[in-house]
């Protein structure tokens, strides 16, 4: 379906440039591009770029081509003009049949498949740490040496950072030991993948045999449902092998049997919920709560479920809800701003600067006081008898 | 941003073929708006290669560029226009095989 779309649209916009370029008349020339800058504004939609689809038309279409009618109108340049001269007369149907051999040839090497068609990517992913390994007070994590976190105090979490895909070798020390010579708390294997966003939870116990790193993955490109959001909820509690998520005004399980260790994704759609937390299969007592959660559409939430060592050796549960930001979607209008006035600050002030440039240019060439150069009639010195000679003195401005 | 039928290949393929066109176009015509207006087309086409590798590469440079591009190709169009305007006021054409002004 979308082939075919592209077919269609990518058909008419070759259709109206050869007849931009054959046409006669300048002005049905100018209407062709415009129709061919529309085709190429429905493929910049077909490309996940809205933004620039509607930039193309406001600006393109609608600025740069009128300035164009405007010219052509001022210059009166829609008459036509006598056709090449003869010694150039091959040129014009050998860069036609050229062009049409190229297009022959890439078509038929299309049809027989010999080019490689490839997807595209997805987004870069994003990794953080949280931290609720009990009996450490902070800790340093390293992806197959490279330290992703340093320092992580316990119940704190990292922002997230970009990380190149692979698959790694999670190892975690103990805060300021040096990877090298010390040994690592915990060392587990971790597959990074594209288009995901990852927690990495340790949990449990230092000693105990239940300590591990939790990897919590929140998928990236947010294509649920409209102000939805994307949830992981985390059992990060040793002593309670299989719990639920019950939201407590609706009273429906959000997340059924979580297993210690385990971290699964839901979606919900925005708005104020108590959630609460249950042994699975008992509704008696909630083992932690988290009362009153404003949700807020497009986010990303991670809700860690998780114990604290008290002075007296006793554990209190306590949730780490953190809430973050989804990744705007591609082609946006705010992935575009968000980009342009963080890293691309400098290049957008000096294309503004040129465009300022660029308009006083335009005033000055065309001010009158610069305009026509007076033009001034030869005349002859002995004319022939006969012959017309115009009045002297200047002609023109 | 799912996967779709149209691979990137199919795009830069349009982009070349109109790409060509417009470099026919700047080479081929003599009215001086044309030749502007073919500059135009192949400028488009260079946006539409960029905007395709975005999406193929995941990356948001690809559309700042094109918004570049855009912005720069706003700019000469108005600066080039003043000086076609100009030139007509002199040389009451805009035939551009009369407009040599350096002669040799």
């Amino acid at each position: 379906m979308e082939l075919t779309l592209f077919i269609i649209v990518g058909g008419i916009a070759l259709i109206s440039a050869a007849l931009m370029l054959i046409s006669e008349n300048a002005v049905y020339s100018a209407l062709f591009l415009i129709l061919n800058l529309m085709c190429i504004a429905f493929l910049f939609l077909m490309l996940n770029a809205p933004f620039l689809a509607m930039v193309q038309i406001t600006v393109y279409a609608g600025a740069i081509m009128v300035l164009f009618l405007f010219v052509i109108m001022l210059l009166g340049a829609e008459r036509t003009l006598p056709t090449i001269q003869s010694r150039f007369r091959w040129l014009a149907p050998a860069v036609v049949i050229m062009a049409l051999l190229f297009l022959i040839t890439v078509s038929v090497a299309l049809i027989n498949g010999e080019i490689i068609q490839t997807e595209p990517r997805k987004a870069e992913p994003q990794v953080r740490v949280v931290h609720v390994l009990d009996g450490v007070a902070s800790l340093d994590v390293y992806l197959d040496g490279e330290a992703v976190a340093q320092d992580v105090a316990f119940r704190a979490a990292t922002d997230f950072a970009p990380w190149r895909e692979g698959e790694y070798e999670l190892a975690i020390f103990e805060a300021g030991a040096d990877p090298a010579s010390a040994n690592p708390l915990l060392v587990q294997p971790v597959t990074i993948e594209r288009g995901k966003a990852y927690s990495l939870t340790a949990t449990g116990r230092i000693g105990a045999p239940g300590a591990r790193l939790v990897v919590a993955a929140h998928t990236l490109d947010f294509s649920g449902k409209k102000d939805g959001l994307r949830l992981v909820a985390v059992n990060a509690l040793p002593d309670r092998p299989w719990v639920d998520v019950r939201d407590e005004v609706y009273d429906e399980v959000l997340v059924g049997a979580l297993a210690y260790g385990e971290a699964r994704e839901f979606e919900l759609s925005k708005g104020t919920r108590s959630v609460a937390l249950y042994t699975t299969g008992s509704q008696r007592a909630p083992v932690s709560e988290l009362p009153e959660q404003a949700l807020e559409a497009n986010t990303l939430v991670l809700w860690v479920f998780a114990e604290q060592r008290q002075p007296d050796n006793s554990f209190t549960d306590v949730v780490i809800s953190l809430q973050d930001k989804a990744a705007t979607s591609f082609g946006s209008p705010t992935h575009i701003g968000q980009l342009l006035f963080t890293d691309y600050v400098l290049p957008f002030e000096l294309v503004a600067l040129l465009l300022l440039v660029a308009m006083i240019g335009a005033i000055v060439l065309t001010h009158e006081s610069l305009a026509p150069r007076k033009v001034i009639e030869r005349r002859l010195a002995n004319p022939p008898p006969g012959l017309e000679q115009s009045t002297p003195g200047e002609t023109g401005h | 941003m799912g996967s779709s039928e149209v691979a990137v290949e199919l795009y830069v393929l349009l982009s070349a073929v109109l790409f060509i066109m417009g470099a026919m176009g700047v080479l081929l015509r003599r009215n001086a708006i044309l030749v502007f207006m073919s500059v135009e087309l192949m400028l488009n086409a260079a946006n539409l290669a960029l905007v395709a590798f975005a999406r193929q590469w995941a990356s948001g440079a690809g559309h700042l560029m094109v918004f570049f591009v855009m912005t720069v190709a706003a700019a000469e169009v108005a600066v080039g226009l003043a000086l076609i305007v100009a030139i007509f006021r002199t040389k009451k054409s805009i035939d551009i095989d009369n407009l040599h002004m350096f002669k040799g």
